[in-house]
C-alpha cells in the first residue's frame, strides 16, 4: 500500500522562478536574528519504506535556508534514503514509497502526484559520492542541464558555464581546457565539476551524499571550502561519515539511528554537549 | 559504554591517572612545606622544594598526553571536556605545588632565626586550604558536581580568614621590630595558602565543566542552578 497525500495544487511557484539570492540570504539572516530562520525543507511525521519494513520512521526535521545541515549516523540508518526523498529520487523504485507524513519545500508540499518532479529536481540539485561526470567535455558537462532547459544561445551558454565553473572554484583550473574530456580531470576536480553542473541550472537546495568519500585530503579540503562558500547562496544538506567534516562544514547536525531521527541541533552543541546518550556514544565512537 | 578503540579508552584512563597522581603529589608537597615551617625542619623544606620539579614534569607530561589524544582521536563531547579539564587541572596543580615551594623557601629562611610565637596560627588556615583542595580533587575523581560547587563557597570563608590573619600579623609586626622579616615571611605564606584555595576553586570549576558542560567560572554558578 502506497499512501501518497493527494495534491491537486499546481506546481509551486518556488519550484520554477529563481529569486534574488542575496535578498533571500538577507531575509534568512534577518529571520535568524529574530529567532525564526526561514525553513527550506520541513519534514513532518515522515515514514518511508522500500518493502514492508520502514527505512525511515516518524522523522520530523526542519532544514533552515542558507545553512549547511549534516546528516550523520551508522551505515544503513536511512540518511541517503532521506536525501532521495527530498528530491523524489526514490519514486522509481518499485514498491517503495512514502507511508506517512509530508515534506514541504519552501512551504510547498512535494509528495503529491501532481508535483512537477522535473522542476523539483532543478530546484533541488544532488551531488553523489562517486563523482559522475558525463564522458563529454568539461564545457558540455556544465552546459548539459542548461541546454535541456532550452538555453541555446552560444554566448549565453558560455557565460553561464563560466559563471558556474567560477562558483565551483574550478574556472582557473579549467578555463584553458574547456573542450577537453571531463574524465581527464583529477578526482577532486571531477567532483567540483559535478557541483558546477548542479549549480548551472540554478537550484536553491543542494543535496550531497558523502561527496568527499572518494577524495584525498587535499581534494576534500577544497570541496569543504567550496561548501562553506556556497552556503550564502544555497541551502545544503550533506550526508557524511566523517565526524570532523560535519564539525567543519555544517551549521546543524541531525543524527539518525535505524531509521529514526535521534537528535538534531546546532553542530557545535551536538559535538560538545549532545542531549541524548545515543548521540554522545555515536559521535564519541562508543558501542554498547 | 566503552570506546570502540581500546587505545583511546586506555589513553583517557591514563590521563586521568596522571592527574590524580599529580593531585596527591601537590597535596603532599603542600603538607611537607607547612610541616617544614611549623616544625622548623629544614630537610622537609628542602624536599618540598625538590619535589616541585616532579610536579612540573608531570604537568608537561599531561599536556603532552592531552595533545596526543586530541591529535590521534579528535575527542568530542564528554571526551573532549575530559581532556580539556585534565590539562587545566594539571595547570592549577602545578601552581599549587609552586605555592608549596615558596612556602618551603620562606620556611627555610625562618628556620635560621628564633621561632616566631605566632607561626602556629597558619595551621588552621592551611587545614582549610587543604580541605578545599581535597574536596576539589574528590569532586573531579567522583564527578561530584555539588561537592565541586561547594569548594567555591568554602573559599569565601578562607578569604575572610586570610584577611583577618594578615591584619593580625601586620599589627603584631608593628610591635615586634626585631621580627619584621619573619612576620613578612608569614604574611607571604598566608597569601600562598589563600592562592591554594583559589586554585582549588578552579579545579572544582573544571570538574563541573567536565561533568555537566556548564561553565561556572566568573560567578556563573547561578546558571547551573537554573538549569538543574
Ligand atoms: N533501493 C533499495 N531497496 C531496498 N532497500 C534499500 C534500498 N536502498 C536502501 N535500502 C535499505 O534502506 C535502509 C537505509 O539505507 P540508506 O538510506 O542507504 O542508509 P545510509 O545512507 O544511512 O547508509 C538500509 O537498510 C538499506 O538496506
Ligand atoms: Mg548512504
Amino acid at each position: 500500500m502506497v499512501v501518497i497525500p493527494e495534491l491537486t495544487a499546481p506546481t509551486p511557484d518556488v519550484l520554477r522562478g529563481s529569486e534574488n539570492s542575496a535578498a533571500a540570504a538577507a531575509a534568512a539572516s534577518l529571520s535568524a536574528v529574530q529567532g525564526r530562520p526561514e525553513m527550506a525543507v520541513e519534514i513532518r511525521d515522515f515514514d518511508f519504506a522500500y518493502t514492508e519494513e520502514l527505512a525511515l520512521e516518524d522523522v520530523t526535521l526542519d532544514i533552515p535556508a542558507h545553512r549547511v545541515t549534516a546528516l550523520i549516523g551508522p551505515s544503513g540508518c536511512g540518511k541517503s534514503t532521506l536525501l532521495r526523498c527530498i528530491n523524489r529520487m526514490n519514486d522509481l523504485i518499485p514498491g517503495a514509497g512514502v507511508r506517512r507524513g509530508s515534506i514541504r519545500v519552501q512551504g510547498e508540499e512535494i509528495l503529491g502526484r501532481t508535483v512537477d518532479v522535473i522542476a523539483l529536481r532543478k530546484y533541488i540539485g544532488m551531488v553523489f559520492q562517486k563523482y559522475n561526470p558525463f564522458p563529454t567535455s568539461i564545457f558540455e558537462n556544465v552546459a548539459y542541464g542548461l541546454r535541456i532547459s532550452g538555453l541555446s544561445n552560444r554566448r549565453a551558454l558560455a557565460d553561464a558555464v563560466e559563471r558556474s565553473l567560477r562558483r565551483a572554484a574550478l574556472w582557473e583550473e579549467t578555463k584553458d581546457r574547456l573542450h577537453e574530456g571531463a574524465l581527464s580531470l583529477s578526482g577532486g576536480q571531477q567532483q567540483r565539476l559535478c557541483i558546477a553542473r548542479t549549480i548551472a541550472v540554478d537550484p536553491k537546495i543542494i543535496l550531497m551524499d558523502e561527496p568527499c568519500s572518494a577524495l584525498d585530503p587535499i581534494a576534500t579540503a577544497k570541496v569543504e571550502e567550496l561548501i562553506t562558500d556556497l552556503r550564502s547562496d544555497y541551502t545544503i544538506v550533506i550526508v557524511t561519515h566523517n565526524m570532523q567534516q560535519a564539525t567543519r562544514v555544517s551549521d546543524r547536525t541531525a543524527f539518525f539511528y535505524v531509521g529514526k531521527l535521534v537528535e538534531e541541533g546546532e553542530t557545535m552543541k551536538m559535538f560538545t554537549r549532545p542531549e541524548k546518550k545515543e548521540t554522545e556514544d555515536y559521535v564519541s565512537g562508543k558501542f554498547g | 559504554m566503552a570506546h570502540i578503540l581500546d587505545s583511546f579508552e586506555n589513553a583517557l584512563n591514563e590521563l586521568r591517572r596522571s592527574v590524580l597522581t599529580m593531585g596527591s603529589m601537590s597535596l603532599r608537597n603542600l603538607e611537607i612545606a607547612i610541616k617544614g615551617c611549623v616544625d622548623r625542619d629544614t630537610d622537609l623544606c628542602n624536599s618540598a622544594i625538590a619535589e616541585d620539579d616532579e610536579v612540573n614534569e608531570l604537568e608537561m607530561s599531561i599536556d603532552q598526553q592531552g595533545m596526543e589524544i586530541m591529535l590521534r582521536y579528535q575527542p568530542v563531547a564528554t571526551d573532549l571536556r575530559k581532556v580539556l579539564a585534565a590539562m587545566k587541572i594539571a595547570g592549577n596543580l602545578e601552581r599549587i605545588s609552586d605555592e608549596a615551594e615558596s612556602i618551603a623557601r620562606r620556611g627555610r629562611k625562618m628556620n635560621k632565626h628564633h621561632e616566631l610565637a605566632d607561626l602556629h596560627l597558619i595551621e588552621p588556615l592551611y587545614e582549610q586550604a587543604r580541605f578545599q583542595l581535597e574536596d576539589a580533587l574528590r569532586a573531579y575523581t567522583n564527578g561530584d558536581i555539588d561537592l565541586a560547587v561547594s569548594v567555591g563557597e568554602k573559599d569565601d570563608k578562607l578569604d575572610r580568614a586570610h584577611r583577618k590573619l594578615v591584619k593580625y600579623m601586620t599589627s603584631a609586626m608593628a610591635e615586634d621590630s626585631e621580627a619584621v622579616k619573619d612576620y613578612l615571611h608569614v604574611i607571604f605564606i598566608i597569601r600562598c595558602l589563600e592562592r591554594v584555595g583559589d586554585h582549588s576553586v578552579n579545579i572544582g570549576e573544571e570538574a563541573v565543566f567536565m561533568e555537566s558542560s556548564h561553565d561556572i567560572r566568573h560567578g556563573n554558578v547561578d546558571k547551573l542552578e537554573e538549569e538543574e
